[in-house]
């Protein structure tokens, strides 16, 4: 089964299309082989066509190169390799998703996709990166990777990268004070005073998490709005049909003007409610699809070289313009292969739709094209 | 600039300029009867670090006084580098941002934003400052300081006065700990300051030997599981996150462990510099920064995903505090 993988890896290697990674020969390459489970490492490269030349001649399995650029990138340690920089790379992976094993490839990639989203829009608006120093990949696997370039962000060591990550994750945001109190009016009982208080919400405009929470807070008063399906909005976010309808009775349309002119009631339930889904609209979320936080900070870290093919897909690691995230179909934009017939014996009941072509597949031979042979047997649904 | 300025801030260009318009080499400074006042005021700079953790402002009256000032700092800063003690290196140093911090708080913005180009800074409309300058400098180790709290717009970091000013202390605390690393100082330093400079030795190296001292007084076996894991973790070199290390400092100096103790568990973390962690320490102690942080309770240790849940016993069950559990434990086995 590894042979037909490795031949077909082979006919694209002949001919493949790689980013080359700037500082090409400061990087340090590393390289899993078939039937291997050791990564062989600490490999660098003074040219380009060293590199096409082991692609060519080794067909790895899995391809990588280093995050870090170093002045030895072949020395066997870290402390000997030197490290000068690193790019910043987030990696934004279906596997920790909840049910993620009960989608669909497809699906799982869409959602990864919505955290991509939320990501890129930290990263353009509040680091203000340009979308030139912004290169998104498809992984080949079951996400994307956003590499960040940006004469900036080299030097950032670990610490300081961990504190990005727990920009965008929301970790760490003192919700407390997110919310002022503002006096708005006061009523006399007697001889007493009684200041009525609400909560007020920060501007729309306002930089930073203050403004995004405000901003989802509004976004979510209109959603529940449409309509009468108020309740079951509610319930969408996780919460409970009796407290749906509690929150839904104490909206009144007074309140409702009042939350768009930027006014909260200290309503526990209305404050607890919005800041948690405010939070949830706005974090990239930790549950779906988090930037493995340990890879961003990681100063050294190997990513999988852009241009190469995933060995348990077959897909290419393959880049996509932020303009076009949206289009954009692994499971037909980073299919290599062509559309031979090759014979495959199908283990499992299979279902996919891939460039273009709904395929329904049952246990037992099958004739399909090259392109989905490689994908089923690289992903062990089929053998050869 | 004048004079005074430079009096203030006598690490700027600027303040050493004074110095090197006055035509004067290092021995005379150091012999001269005329500069005895910036020798004195050296010392006094030096003790001041080492007995109050502050350098104090002194009073320039006329430019004499101010000129005797600036030159007490490079004097300061021979002396600290002839004594050779890190403990001292770190202590003059922050002692110095310190004292810069309290001046420069009650300048004008333009002044302030000034003086954060100055030190590489980058800094824009007003008192906006770019992130990666801000991750640099900024102790971010507390929620308040925290990027995710700070309104962020661009790329941009805006501040307050005050903000600005912390960090430009931060910035000034390593550049100088960095400079005084390299400062070769004159041997004579040890002739003119001999009895100061063997007494503060001494001083030194008690400090150094009380840090060898035994651990001992805090049980591990009575943490909670989120603290046991966060000190194994901080023990076998495994790199734990800021807020892990601030729970645990929080913890450790709460149940009376001091910055030396505390250090030592520290000093096989991979990213170790024994100068960077006793500053940590002794800020989130509130030895140096006036505030004593407070361990933070079960809820926020679970925001930043540091509560081991598969590890919950039954006392984590029944409290909300991590010393909560400490302490419960203590009176159980009693």
């Amino acid at each position: 089964m590894n042979d037909f993988l490795k031949k077909a890896f082979q006919s694209y290697y002949l001919k493949p299309e790689i980013s080359f990674p700037e500082r090409f020969s400061r990087r340090e390459y590393a390289f899993i082989f078939w039937g291997e489970k050791q990564m062989v490492r600490h490999i660098s490269f003074k040219r380009r066509e060293e590199l096409l030349s082991i692609l060519r001649r080794r067909v790895p399995m899995h391809a990588y190169y280093s995050s870090a650029y170093y002045e030895k990138p072949d020395a066997p340690t870290m402390n000997e390799k030197n490290w000068m920089g690193a790019d910043l790379i987030f990696d934004l992976d279906a596997d920790h998703l909840p049910g993620a094993e009960k989608m669909d490839y497809g699906e799982m990639l869409k959602l990864v996709k919505k955290e991509l989203q939320k990501l890129l829009s930290f990263l353009l608006d509040d680091f203000g990166f340009g979308e030139k120093n912004v290169e998104i990949y498809f992984s080949g696997g079951r996400g994307y990777h956003c590499h960040v370039k940006h004469p900036e962000v080299f030097q950032l060591g670990s610490q300081e990268r961990r504190e990005i990550v727990d920009y965008i994750t929301g970790r760490g945001l003192d919700a407390k004070d997110i919310f002022g109190e503002k006096v708005v009016e006061t009523k006399r009982y007697g001889e007493k005073v009684v200041p009525i208080k609400r909560l007020e919400m920060p501007r729309p405009d306002e930089p930073g998490w203050r403004g995004r929470i405000s901003r989802a807070i509004i976004e979510t008063v209109k959603e529940i709005r449409k309509g009468d399906k108020g309740i079951e909005k509610l319930m969408e976010y996780g919460i409970s049909r009796t407290r749906a309808e509690k929150i839904m009775e104490s909206l009144s349309d007074e309140r409702i003007k009042r939350i768009e002119e930027g006014l909260l009631d200290q309503s526990p339930e209305i404050r607890r409610f919005f800041l948690k889904s405010a939070i949830d609209e706005v974090a990239v979320s930790l549950s779906t699809g988090k930037p493995d936080e340990p890879v961003t900070s990681d100063i050294k870290r190997l990513i999988r070289l852009p241009g190469s093919l995933h060995g348990k897909t077959g897909l290419r690691v393959q880049a996509v313009k932020i303009d076009e995230i949206e289009e954009f179909n692994p499971l037909d934009d980073a299919v290599v292969f062509g559309e031979d017939k090759v014979k495959v014996k199908v283990t499992r009941p299979f279902k996919i739709k891939m460039k273009g072509e709904n395929f329904n597949l049952t246990p037992g031979e099958a004739e399909v094209p090259e392109y989905l042979a490689v994908f089923l047997v690289a992903r062990k649904v089929a053998t050869f | 600039m004048n004079i005074y300025i430079a009096a203030k801030y006598p690490f700027l260009k600027e303040a050493k300029e004074f110095v090197r318009r006055e035509e004067v080499s290092t021995e005379e400074i150091l012999h001269d009867p005329l500069y005895q006042r910036a020798r004195d005021l050296g010392m006094q700079r030096v003790n001041e670090a080492i007995e109050r953790g502050m350098v104090g402002n002194y009073v320039t009256a006329d430019e004499t006084d101010a000129l005797m000032t600036i030159f007490s700092y490079p004097i300061a800063r021979m002396i600290v580098a002839g004594i050779g003690s890190d403990f001292l290196r770190s202590r003059y140093a922050l002692a110095e941002a310190k004292r810069a911090y309290s001046s420069l708080i009650k300048e004008d913005n333009d002044f302030v934003s000034g003086m954060a180009k100055e030190f590489g800074i980058k800094v824009t409309d007003g008192l906006k400052i770019y992130f990666t300058d801000y991750l640099k400098n900024a102790p971010t180790w507390s929620e308040k300081w925290k990027l995710v709290n700070m309104p962020l717009k661009n790329g941009w970091v805006e501040l307050k006065k005050v903000e600005l000013a912390r960090l430009i202390q931060e910035n000034l605390r390593r550049r100088l700990y960095n400079e005084l690393l390299d400062l070769r100082p004159p041997a004579s330093i040890k002739k003119v300051f001999g009895d100061d400079v063997i007494r503060i030795k001494n001083l030194m190296q008690r400090k150094e030997m009380e840090r060898k001292v035994e651990i001992g007084k805090a049980s591990i076996s009575k943490f909670p599981p989120c603290m046991r894991q966060l000190l194994a973790a901080a023990q076998s070199g495994v790199n734990i996150p800021h807020v892990g290390r601030f729970a645990l400092v929080t913890f450790l100096h709460s149940i009376g462990m001091d910055t030396d103790e505390i250090l030592r568990l520290f000093s096989k973390s991979p990213d170790y510099n024994e100068e960077r962690s006793r500053y940590q320490i002794e800020h989130i102690t509130g030895k140096i920064s006036g505030t004593e942080y407070k361990t933070p309770g079960c809820s926020s240790i679970k925001t930043w995903g540091l509560c081991p849940v598969e590890k919950m016993d039954d006392i984590c069950r029944k409290v909300s505090h991590p010393l909560t559990y400490y302490r419960y434990k203590w009176r159980s086995k009693k």
